[in-house]
């Protein structure tokens, strides 16, 4: 019996279109996803590369959730779909047989379809090296059975037999097709919740096992995976791995036993009955037909207008009505409430819900279902009439086309804008919950219905126009689902992003709380206009082709638009198309004529180009600014800036200069040369190139070695139009924030050479290992490490912007004064000025400012004018940047050296661009680093407290110690900024807090390395990596104080201070100089750490196995630790090459339970902390302490740069 | 007022070859349209309703306030004065049927609320669902979905009325009801009755046509067509087993079984031996054209 109801069942799926469909479906993402090489982030991993192919097949097991709840879910349905049930199972059939036999019969075909979706990797991985769209043929390994067959049994087969067996049975029970679309939901939501927990690390484990897909349990598992492991391993099946394999199989074969037992034919064919009728009511006296009134109708435009908005609200009740538009909403408002909720964390910290950020959530997840709605109910609305047979009446009706056709469009507006009032809902729920009462409803309505409704429309405006035209419910649904999928993805493949060509894009723009909509909406308005004359193009072409009446051919229609092309129609159409030409001419107008654009593919090669022909240039000996003073000038409302300096170059080198080469990158900001001299006379243009910005001017007296020069130069920049996207934000109407580089720069600039080599292969360029020169190289000594313009210069200056704002640069605030400027309109002019020296770094910044000032004053008298200035409205977390910039200038005055500036400033700019930023005095802080966070919870990072302290350290580590432009410089300005803001961090909260940051900081590390696009560098000549400058360089220097002793450390920093702060002559102090004062402080027991550590790739692999415990009585227990230690050496390409013979130093501990400090922060409890020296390999330590043990391990801190870092500790067994 | 069909054809895209040069006249009053299934009926009817293109021909419905209409291009002035009950149709599950009516009287014009509401109301109570007009359509029997398809129908006073098999689905007493209500249509209306139940057009029709394979094979007053042909239909009580054999040898246009046995009629201008005359009636009338043009075998 089974086995004639399973080969019935595959033959049934192998004649439905819908399983070819779904199968080429999977194909074509896969295959499109692996021969463009959107896989592994590492450019060393190969894009099928075991790694990749497994992570993509988990993926591929969600979406195959969804093909799975159209197929699994249907076998038994059917039989009530076509109410086969009535005589099917009169049939001699067992329950079990059909089960068994349906169940199989589907799952095969599944599976079928999801090995085209495997056999898609194998194919593109097959054609990738062919068709060379991944720019990297050399990415396309081999294709090996195995690579394909390990997921495939791991993940595809479990998965899909676990959602496999919930759809089929909850149909079954509760013979709903509608359960499996829910219980999809639940399981994707399952799914995100996920992602949500992991971002907090100490959920690791709860969302490895919680997962049903096995997703984060593998990713955890071969996060840490160098490029060269990902190429070769598969994942082990071990740990949380196994464990959540083994249990969702077995949830899996429970769901389906379940099934199997439970289901009766008696209860799956039992009558659904409905409610008992009321009794009949009275009966009424019949009228005769001729009794009836006999009312005049009404026939004309007004009557129509009015049965339009009739026929729209039926239509619309019809659509909410549907239970299914009632889950898809129901899941899409989830989606929203969590995306709001959970929103954007920055450390693990959330932020405050404000209302950019729950508009911004409708962005997330709820989009999907956006799309969803408006493809489906669209095709709905545009079918509705025909799908029911109401066609039949309603097109015999005396109404005009556009009645019923308006009135469906109009209904599919109204769902546009439920959609819309759901992101208010969820917003403003979202923000009361968490008790955060600064509604906007302004910002809210304009936002949802200026942008959030204009963009849902134009997408009903497509779908409308694609199901009339197609005329036929699944195929429009299909053909419209590949429309956007072209419109979308093939733009997001290819790198095309040129919106003119890119049908109905133009998302929205970035909400600030500073800058409003900024100058963004005229672009994006202009796009909406151009693409909504389209839309109305689209229209009037679906109206001609409406299909009214029952002859659907080709002919029919023809001969009806025919008739309907009328005066009025053709005349709009008309209008239409003169709006859509003549919008687009000037759209093309902003972004290709007043601006440019390049694609990301244009944009590399003009980067190529420019390295091509001037890299010849690198060696060319060019001056050193020594003194500027600059006059900024700030149009606001104008977007437009004028700079102009006067300054003093020196040529520090050993031989004449005689020319001078300015590099001045065109870009959409339009900066001009306006003015240029030097001691006062134009010098004579010998070379310029405009695209490239290049020129060179001939010096009409060389300049001697040693000879110094005035120099004179002024710039106008001004945003012009609009581009064809992005952010340009350097002049706003709130929140200017630019730095001298609006200035030109001298010579060849080769930070904007091109970094990734694969594009530089494209682009016949060499490959480029490093960025930086040796720590020897005199060129690179001769420099600085963040600009070659200049040495220490001396600085002042005058800014100027419109009188409601604060024009800041840095420097002590000498005067301000009110007078009118060039253009006539009052201005309001800020003088500054730096004492001493500083480097050639500075801001410029103009915002209508508040100001929360207070003072610092040290152990000597010293007073520090502090100052922060912010936007009004964000005064919430002001007392922790005061706080910290306090403690940043106590520590570090009293560890390393004396701040040489009166004043200290944090100031906000807009979230276009989220970072914080350090210039001499002066830090710019960007609009949602730390002003909007919520710190309420004490356990979340108080990164406004540390990042401050970060940038404040840089006004030492960077403005004081400038680094030269060689190999591992970066480490002395980042590594020592991290170093310092950990112990001021430490200071505030007690090192018994540090774990959890520095968990974070492994864990960065470690990813960072598995990413790595070239070879991981160690310490001391790392020139680009930032996971090593910052986490790699915050772990070993936190190790570093807690091994030899926080005062030996800031001795030595103090030292070197001493020997390399503001030094005047070149050579400037490189990563060698600064790594001999930590060496001279290091004992000689731990330089083999140190070695290890700061010149050689090194992992360590301490884990705890078990911890026993015995009381002796009086509070005391022996604990016996069973420990492992392993130290491994990787080379720089991330394969292990040996294994350490020597001992390691780490803490060995016994905790006792976790407790809360002053702050209420969770912190640990040591017993014992104490430092062993451990041999490799196992072994076993007796310890014996005071109080009761509940954890113990070692390394309990992850202080050592540990590879997987949750086995140090385990919970005790207290025997 | 009639309405006159010339020289109709129509082709669909899928070859059938739906309307064979129709030309018809359709006299104010009830009028039967009577063929087997798939003979053009509906083909027509859609056609003279506004939802199909004719390949070739024309429709015209004359002396409309003084004037004549063209039914195929003037399509909005013959919507207005048309209520079609179409063959097959379906409304919106989730409306109740008043709701749905009322829409459906405001889409036909009718924009005074009081009047619509009073002749729904009445409608309602005429086709006998009053006492369910709260409930969801979806809810609906075929029998109460075709009731209420005949309410709309009628809405707005029609003066062509089109109905496509309107008793299919309707136990006894509610065809006779639907009759009746037929039966009370003003008399300056033209009512196009499409039925394969011959006894319907028996009951009703005073003008009728008979159409099959689309072309019209015969057209009139039912009671002429009868009378053509007295003396011509002859019948006789066989065994199952002996029809194939009869039919060889007479034309045969229905056999049916009665009693036990199988009675044929058979055509003839003259006496069949063996066979006793018959008075014919409508359905010989139809059997006698259909069996011109095509096998037809009633068991």
């Amino acid at each position: 019996m089974f086995f004639e109801i399973f080969r019935f069942e595959v033959a049934y799926r192998l004649k439905r279109p819908a399983t070819y469909l779904y199968a080429l479906i999977l194909f074509l993402f896969t295959f499109l996803f692996v021969i463009y090489g959107s896989g592994p982030a590492s450019e060393k991993t190969n894009v099928n590369s075991p790694y990749a192919v497994s992570q993509f097949v988990v993926v591929l097991t969600i979406f195959g959730m969804l093909i799975a709840s159209a197929i699994m879910g249907v076998p038994v349905y059917r039989d009530i779909e076509h109410s086969t049930k009535n005589y099917f199972f009169s049939f001699p059939v067992t329950e079990r047989g059909y089960l068994l036999g349906r169940f199989f019969g589907s799952f095969v075909v599944l599976l079928g379809i999801m090995i085209v979706g495997l056999l898609g990797i194998a194919v593109g991985s097959l054609l990738g090296p062919v068709f060379n769209l991944a720019d990297n043929t050399e990415r396309f390994g081999p294709i090996r059975f195995r690579d394909y067959a390990h997921p495939f049994l791991l993940f595809v087969v479990p998965n899909m037999f676990l959602v496999g067996s919930i759809f089929f049975g909850l149909v079954a029970f509760s013979r709903q097709v509608f359960t499996t679309y829910a219980a999809s939901i639940l399981l994707f939501i399952g799914y995100l919740l996920g992602s949500t927990l992991a971002s907090d690390l100490d959920n690791k484990r709860l969302v490895n096992l919680l997962d049903p897909f096995g997703s984060y349990a593998y990713d955890n598992a071969t996060k840490y995976w160098s490029p060269i492991e990902q190429n070769t391993l598969l994942a082990p099946l071990e740990g949380d791995l196994l464990t959540n394999r083994l249990i969702w199989g077995a949830v899996a074969l429970l769901i389906f036993g379940l099934t199997l037992f439970r289901f009766s034919f008696t209860r799956f064919l039992a009558v659904k009955l409905g409610r008992k009728q009321k009794g009949a009511e009275e009966p009424v006296l019949i009228p005769s037909l001729a009794s009836l009134p006999k009312p005049t109708p009404v026939f004309q435009t007004s009557a129509y207008v009015r049965q339009m908005f009739r026929q729209a609200g039926l239509e619309f009740r019809s659509i909410v009505r549907d239970p299914y538009f009632i889950a898809i909403l129901l899941g899409a408002v989830l989606f929203l409430f969590l995306d709001g909720w959970f929103g954007s964390q920055i450390y693990g910290t959330p932020s405050l819900p404000t209302t950019y950020a729950m508009l911004e959530a409708r962005n997330g997840t709820f989009f999907f279902f956006v799309l969803i709605v408006l493809i489906f109910y669209t095709g709905e609305v545009v079918h509705r009439d025909k799908s029911v047979h109401y066609d039949t009446i309603a097109d015999a009706l005396p109404v005009p086309d556009w009645m019923n056709y308006g009135a469906k469009l109009l209904s599919m507006l109204y769902v546009c804008l439920l959609l819309c009032s759901l992101v208010l809902v969820s917003g403003v729920l979202n923000q009361t919950v968490k008790g955060y009462f600064n509604y906007e409803f302004g910002l809210y309505f304009r936002d949802l219905l200026a942008i959030g409704f204009t963009q849902y429309f134009q997408l009903v405006m497509l779908a409308f126009f694609v199901h009339t035209l197609v005329n036929q419910k699944f195929t429009g649904h299909i053909v419209t689902l590949a429309v956007y999928i072209v419109i979308w993805a093939v733009p997001q493949f290819a790198e095309f992003g040129y919106r003119l060509a890119i049908p109905f894009s133009g998302g929205g723009v970035t909400i600030s709380d500073m800058n409003g909509f900024g100058h963004y909406l005229t672009g994006l308005f202009a796009f909406r206009a151009y693409w909504y004359a389209f839309g109305g193009l689209l229209l009037v072409l679906a109206l001609w082709f409406w299909n009214r009446g029952s002859d659907t051919a080709f002919k029919a229609r023809w001969q009806l638009a025919r008739q309907r092309m009328g005066r009025v129609s053709i005349a709009v159409f008309a209008i239409l198309l003169l709006a859509f030409v003549s919008m687009g001419a000037w759209i093309y107008t902003n972004v290709s004529v007043k601006n440019r654009y390049y694609s990301a593919d244009e944009g590399r090669e003009r980067l190529a180009g420019y390295e091509k022909k001037y890299s010849r240039y690198r060696n060319a000996l060019q001056p050193k600014i020594t003194s500027a003073r600059v006059n900024v000038d700030i149009y606001p409302d104008d977007f437009k800036a004028v700079a102009a300096g006067q300054f003093v170059i020196v040529n520090k080198g050993d031989r004449p200069i005689d020319s001078l080469h300015i590099s001045m990158a065109p870009d959409n900001f339009h900066r001009s040369l306006t003015r240029f001299t030097i001691n006062g006379t134009a010098p004579g243009k010998v070379f310029s190139d405009e695209a490239m910005g290049y020129t060179i001017y001939r010096l009409s007296k060389p300049l001697n070695p040693g000879d110094s020069a005035r120099m004179e130069m002024a710039v106008t920049g001004q945003y012009v139009g609009f581009a064809n996207s992005g952010n340009d934000r350097d002049i706003l109407s709130n929140g200017t924030f630019f730095n001298v580089d609006i200035l030109p720069g001298f010579g060849y600039n080769g930070d904007a050479e091109l970094s990734s080599d694969k594009y530089r292969k494209k682009y016949g360029l060499p490959i480029k290992e490093w960025s930086l020169p040796t720590q020897t190289d005199p060129r690179g000594l001769r420099d600085f490490l963040f600009t070659t313009d200049a040495n220490w210069v001396t600085f002042e200056g005058t800014i100027s912007t419109t009188p409601d704002q604060t024009a800041i640069m840095p420097g002590e605030l000498l005067k301000t004064w009110t007078a009118n400027g060039p253009d006539g309109k009052p201005r309001k002019y800020f003088k500054y000025k730096l004492p001493g020296f500083s480097d050639y770094f500075f801001s410029m910044c103009s915002a209508r400012y508040g100001v929360k000032r207070d003072k610092w004053t040290g152990p000597d008298g010293q007073t520090v004018a502090l100052e922060i200035y912010h936007q009004p409205g964000h005064e919430r977390n002001l007392d922790r940047f005061m706080a910290s910039m306090k403690a940043s200038l106590s520590y570090y005055t009293k560890n390393y050296a004396p701040y040489p500036y009166p004043v200290l400033r944090v100031l906000e700019f807009p979230r276009y661009a989220s970072f914080a930023q350090s210039f001499p005095t002066t830090v710019p802080y960007s609009e949602e680093f730390g002003w909007v966070g919520d710190f309420r919870d004490p356990d979340k990072t108080d990164y406004a407290y540390y990042v401050t302290a970060h940038e404040v350290a840089h006004q030492w580590w960077g403005h004081q110690i400038m680094p030269s432009r060689t190999r591992g410089a970066n480490q002395i300005s980042e590594t020592m900024a991290e170093y310092s803001a950990l112990m001021v961090l430490k200071q505030r909260y007690g090192a018994d807090a540090m774990p959890k940051f520095l968990k974070y900081a492994l864990d960065q590390y470690l990813r960072g390395r598995s990413n790595e696009d070239k070879f991981e560098a160690n310490m001391l000549d790392n020139d680009t990596r930032s996971y090593v400058w910052y986490q790699k360089g915050s772990m070993l220097m936190y190790a570093l104080q807690d091994y030899i002793g926080e005062e030996r450390v800031n001795k030595a920093m103090n030292d070197y201070m001493k020997a390399a702060r503001f030094r005047q002559e070149a050579p400037f102090t490189t990563s060698l100089e600064w790594y001999g004062f930590l060496k001279a402080a290091t004992p000689d027991s731990l330089r083999p750490w140190l070695t290890d550590n700061f010149e050689k790739l090194t992992l360590y692999d301490n884990r705890i196995t078990k911890a026993e415990a015995k009381a002796l009585g009086n509070d005391r227990y022996q604990v016996r630790l069973y420990i492992r230690s392993e130290t491994q050496y990787y080379d720089k390409t991330g394969k292990e090459v040996s294994k350490g013979k020597n001992p390691v130093v780490a803490d060995i501990a016994v905790l006792t339970a976790d407790s809360k400090n002053k702050d209420g922060l969770t912190i640990k409890v040591p017993l014992l902390m104490q430092k062993r020296s451990i041999r490799p390999g196992e072994q076993v330590i007796d310890v014996t302490v005071k109080g009761k043990p509940v954890k113990a391990g070692i390394d309990p801190y992850n202080k050592l740069i540990d590879r997987v870092s949750d086995d140090n500790l385990v919970n005790v067994d207290l025997l | 007022m009639q309405l006159e069909i010339r020289n109709l054809s129509k082709t669909y895209s899928n070859g059938v070859h739906a309307l064979k040069d129709v030309t018809l006249t359709i006299p104010q009053g009830m009028f039967g349209l009577l063929g087997p299934n798939g003979a053009g009926k509906s083909s027509l009817m859609r056609t003279i309703a506004t939802l199909q293109e004719a390949d070739s021909g024309s429709i015209t419905l004359t002396d409309v306030g003084g004037a004549d209409l063209n039914v195929l291009t003037q399509k909005d002035a013959t919507r207005r004065l048309l209520g079609y009950l179409p063959q097959e149709f379906g409304v919106y599950p989730r409306v109740t049927a008043e709701a749905m009516l009322d829409h459906i009287a405001t889409l036909k014009g009718i924009a005074n609320g009081r009047e619509r509401k009073e002749l729904v109301s009445g409608l309602l109570q005429k086709v006998n669902l009053h006492a369910v007009r709260k409930k969801n359509l979806g809810t609906f029997s075929g029998g109460m979905k075709q009731r209420f398809g005949i309410a709309q129908a009628l809405i707005g006073n029609p003066r062509l009325i089109i109905v496509d098999e309107p008793t299919a689905g309707l136990d006894p007493a509610e065809r006779n009801r639907f009759h009746n209500l037929l039966a009370e249509i003003g008399e300056n209306t033209v009512v196009i009755l499409s039925t394969h139940i011959v006894e319907d057009v028996t009951n009703l029709c005073s003008d009728m046509a008979i159409i099959c394979l689309g072309e019209v094979v015969a057209q009139g007053n039912p009671n002429d067509l009868v009378a053509d042909l007295h003396g011509k239909v002859w019948q006789k009580f066989v065994e199952k087993t002996e029809i194939d054999t009869y039919r060889t040898m007479h034309r045969v246009i229905s056999t049916q079984l009665k009693g036990g046995k199988t009675r044929l009629h058979a055509y003839s201008d003259g006496p069949i031996p063996g066979f006793d005359a018959v008075i014919p009636d409508l359905e010989d009338v139809y059997f006698a054209k259909i069996t011109e043009r095509m096998e037809v075998t009633t068991v």
